[in-house]
């Protein structure tokens, strides 16, 4: 009896090695330790709110990423609808609608927005790189003209913006909430398996009789309505609307959580905790060494180089894994 | 034994090129079929008209004696026609239950429509014992499977799926003599069920002849030599195709 269950825990734990996460768990641990020691206030609860308000963000927007680029696509667009949210709302809300409405209607629009990119690049067979870029361009003009490139204050009653991102913990709650469900939506729905099988081979898919365009529109309808709703709930936490926040650096912090946890930047692989994983481990990167007190110059040396090492270790690691099994 | 399918005068043109001219087969339950010929020959306009991918321009299909409009591929799968590929149709990254269930997929109840994993592994894993295909796990992703093993996955995907009317498209190509093995075992095990037709585009006549139970040859879009394989030896059929090499020659020349 003993027995079996120790060799079960060995089992399971030799298979949680195995696992495209679990590289990235051990570095993400070993640099927590590394920086408690390094700096007695890395664990404290003001830091790990901080460490929260870093790492939320760039996870949401992973968890559409991660679909997209399963299913060989891309979204470079998305920290421009990330912006644009912002100023919807508060002008819909001018327009006299009550404010959890009009936040309802921003997301519809970045809803469309998604819808638009979608049928673009299906039905015109663009590459969503072109056409997502050519919209990165346009709505960071559309949001300047709304915004007559001027930041307004975020208004809203108290608990709304609490509810928002207001409270100390609401936007990682938000962002576990999602990674929650999209964990289930690519694990345990139709949605999910489908968008892997496009990603893995899209020849079979279609034999198969899968409905390849719905599944990846859908995804672009995803990630750029997380986009917009990541973008909400940031403005609430800062308490103001900027229209040069997010951008393509947002963008690239989300895609940069998914390939770090593991997700095939060639399609057909990847998971929503890896992503998950992967942010936690940027914003421990972030946090710690602005603790440390790293020059602002050197800061993103730094950041950069640690980023191409993790995504060219966890490529490496992939390919091993692939050829060392059987 | 009873009649599974059968064509009647199937004639398909494409522009000027005539890729089914006049065509006839029938192939009885438990019985199968070698399709032999050279590459334009027309083996492949047939199955694809079988499995409703392309319509013929005149003449029938029936199945079970009765007069059939396939209409497409889903279609020719009411049928029970089911067919297996060269490229398989099968996805790498996924596991070899997923791939068995794709579109076809076991749902719990309720308005989410999980997907219910627990039961397509264990339909899986009974449908590969049924035929008796030995793999370790149905969790196994089909992309670390050998050549063999990923043929017997694409064909236990059809024959799960209740083909009774199995096309199989050059199930043997680019294979070792163990892989092949494992396959011909697979295809005995079929036929000895009695209730499935096997219908099976092939090259090599002396594996054919093994596994089949009758063999045509189709040159220029029509059957131009029809046999028992128990009767037919593989000089035989390799001399009908010489005959025809040399007389393409003689017209060049």
């Amino acid at each position: 009896m003993a027995e079996g269950a120790e060799g079960g825990l060995a089992r399971r734990a030799y298979a949680f090695l195995l696992r495209p996460e679990a590289s990235v768990i051990v570095v993400s641990v070993a640099l927590v330790i590394y920086f408690e020691i390094a700096n007695q206030n890395f664990l404290s609860t003001a830091n790990v709110q901080t460490l929260s308000q870093f790492v939320a963000a760039p996870v949401i927007i992973a968890c559409g990423e991660i679909m997209l680029l399963i299913c060989r696509e891309i979204d470079l667009s998305v920290g421009q609808v990330f912006a644009l949210a912002p100023f919807l709302m508060e002008n819909i809300n001018d327009l006299g609608v009550p404010e959890p409405l009009a936040i309802v209607g921003a997301l519809a629009v970045c809803a469309l927005i998604g819808l638009t990119i979608g049928l673009i690049t299906i039905g015109l067979r663009v590459p969503s790189f072109i056409t997502t870029l050519g919209m990165l361009f346009l709505i960071t003009g559309l949001t300047l003209t709304i915004s007559r490139g001027y930041p307004a204050n975020t208004a809203g009653e108290p608990w709304l913006i609490g509810f928002m991102g207001g409270w100390s913990y609401s936007e990682i709650l938000w962002a576990l909430a999602i990674v929650a469900v999209m964990h289930i939506v690519l694990r345990h729905t139709r949605w999910g398996l489908h968008t892997v099988a496009i990603g893995g081979n899209i020849v079979a898919s279609g034999e198969a009789g899968i409905a390849i365009n719905r599944i990846k529109i859908a995804n672009f309808v995803l990630t750029s309505t997380l986009g917009g709703f990541t973008g909400l709930l940031e403005a609430f936490r800062v308490g103001s609307i900027d229209p040069l926040a997010g951008g393509s650096n947002m963008m690239f912090l989300g895609v940069a959580s998914g390939v770090i946890g593991g997700t095939a930047i060639a399609g057909g692989a990847g998971t929503i905790i890896g992503g998950l994983v992967g942010g936690i481990m940027l914003g421990v990167m972030q946090d710690g060494f602005t603790l440390q007190g790293i020059n602002a110059f050197t800061f993103d040396i730094i950041i950069g180089a640690a980023i191409l090492i993790a995504m060219v270790a966890n490529i490496h690691l992939a390919r091993l894994r692939g050829g060392g099994a059987q | 034994m009873t009649e599974a399918i059968r064509a009647e005068n199937l004639v398909k043109t494409f522009g000027n090129v005539v890729a089914l001219d006049g065509l006839s087969m029938q192939v009885a339950r438990g019985e199968t079929l070698g399709i032999l010929g050279d590459n334009g020959a027309g083996k492949s306009t047939l199955i694809k008209i079988l499995t409703g991918y392309h319509q013929p321009d005149s003449g029938q299909v029936f199945v079970d004696g009765k007069p059939v409009q396939l209409g497409s591929v889903d279609g020719a799968r009411g049928f029970g026609i089911e067919c297996v590929y060269q490229d398989l149709a099968l996805v790498n990254g996924l596991s070899i239950y997923h791939n068995m269930f794709l579109k076809r997929e076991i749902l719990w109840g309720g308005p989410f429509g999980f997907l219910n994993h627990r039961e397509m592994r264990r339909r899986a894993r009974e449908a590969l014992e049924e035929i008796g295909i030995a793999i370790s796990s149905v969790d196994l992703e089909v992309g670390r499977l050998s050549g063999g093993q990923r043929q017997a996955i694409a064909v236990a995907r059809a024959v799960m799926s209740n083909a009774r009317i199995l096309l199989l498209d050059e199930p043997l190509a680019a294979m070792g003599a163990r892989e092949a093995g494992l396959i011909i075992d697979l295809i005995d095990r079929l036929k000895a069920r009695g209730d499935i037709a096997i219908v099976m585009i092939a090259h090599n006549y002396a594996q054919t002849l093994e596994i089949c139970d009758r063999v045509i040859l189709v040159q220029h879009g029509q059957i131009t030599f029809e046999s028992q394989a128990a009767a037919t030896s593989a000089e035989q059929l390799l001399d009908i195709v010489r005959r025809e090499y040399r007389a393409a020659r003689a017209g060049l020349g």
